[in-house]
């Protein structure tokens, strides 16, 4: 079999990623309209969304922002709520074989739910990964321009539910990798306690303390077997995406 | 500090993020292999159980559509099914009777 070209694992990575853009699309919308209520224009606004690229960061700074914050104590925050990137960077970077010049535009556009497409998914090229996260990217930036300029006139999207999409795509993509008693109790362990530690920390960090504690979990829990080097076998099982 | 030094330091310490995992080399110690096999089980499950219920008091129905869509995604394995039957299920429920 010849080997695919890179247009097609871009375009497959692009696609890949479309399912979860209706979930996308109304978190941009309501982030656009959040920004543009607490007084930032449209450049800024849109700045934001280009250069920072990460929802609830954008979120939370908007609101800061509104409240009269001072820019250590944003920058401080956007750190607590994107440092879980990292784990993303290491897991991915075992799996994806990275030039020196790719790995810096792979980081950039870094995204939880990149992420998730892209570890569930069985290809592992540059192209594939760019394409997933680009699509992303193209899509939170469109959602935030028609946020921002449609504005007040659209009904709130959080009426209909639609931001039912965002946990559903990550239970859908969490199931298939659940294949031990050992993953399911890591799983249904990381949910409690996520679920716990939401109402008392902000944004970001409950995945963060969630990811670092419920992989430690895993790792003592299968401290007598030799480590999955492969972070996700080549089968069909784990091919969600 | 001016809006647009906040937003290059919004940029430094995501970027940063997002970079410092990817130019660590593979060759780790085991403990921190089998670490990294269940990152993405629960980091995924971490980005579920919160997120459920929402803000509109429909926790129940919410969760009974997730269960319905987790049943899905074990059968299809095809995440625009899980998504689609979710959402089906959870505005049917939704409908007052």
């Amino acid at each position: 079999m010849a080997p695919p070209t890179s247009n097609g694992a871009f375009r497959r990575g692009f696609w890949a990623l479309a399912p979860l853009w209706l979930g996308v699309v109304p978190f941009g919308l309501a982030y656009a309209i959040t920004a543009r209520s607490a007084g930032l224009s449209l450049l800024e606004t849109q700045a934001l969304s280009a250069l920072v690229f990460a929802g609830s960061a954008q979120f939370s700074a908007v609101g800061l922002f509104a409240a009269g914050a001072g820019g250590a104590e944003i920058v401080l925050t956007t750190l607590l709520l994107n440092i879980r990137h990292a784990l993303y960077g290491v897991s991915l970077g075992r799996r994806f074989r990275l030039t020196r010049r790719e790995r810096p535009v792979a980081a950039f556009f870094l995204t939880d739910e990149a992420f998730g497409v892209a570890a569930a998914a069985r290809e592992s090229s540059f192209p594939f990964l760019l394409g997933v996260e680009l699509s992303l990217f193209m899509m939170w930036n469109l959602a935030t321009l028609a946020g921002f300029l449609l504005g007040a006139a659209i009904p709130d999207p959080t009426q209909l539910g639609v931001d039912l999409i965002f946990p559903l795509a990550f239970l859908a993509l969490l199931v298939p990798l659940i294949r031990t008693r050992t993953e399911l109790a890591v799983a249904v362990a990381s949910g409690a306690l996520a679920f716990g530690l939401d109402r008392a920390l902000p944004g970001g960090l409950p995945i963060l303390v969630t990811g670092v504690g419920g992989s430690l979990l895993g790792a003592y829990l299968t401290r007598d077997t030799p480590p999955d080097r492969t972070i996700h076998p080549d089968d069909a099982a784990r091919e969600v995406a | 500090m001016s809006f647009w030094l906040t937003v290059a330091g919004m940029v430094a310490v995501t970027f940063g993020s997002r970079y410092a995992g990817l130019v660590r080399r593979s060759d780790l110690p085991d403990f921190w292999a089998r670490f990294l096999h269940f990152v993405p089980i629960a980091v995924f499950a971490s980005l579920v159980t919160p997120y459920l219920g929402g803000g509109l008091g429909e926790g129940e129905i919410r969760t009974v559509a997730a269960a319905v869509a987790a049943f899905a995604a074990w059968r299809t394995r095809q995440l625009w099914v899980a998504i689609a039957v979710g959402m089906a299920v959870f505005w049917l429920l939704r409908i007052p009777f």
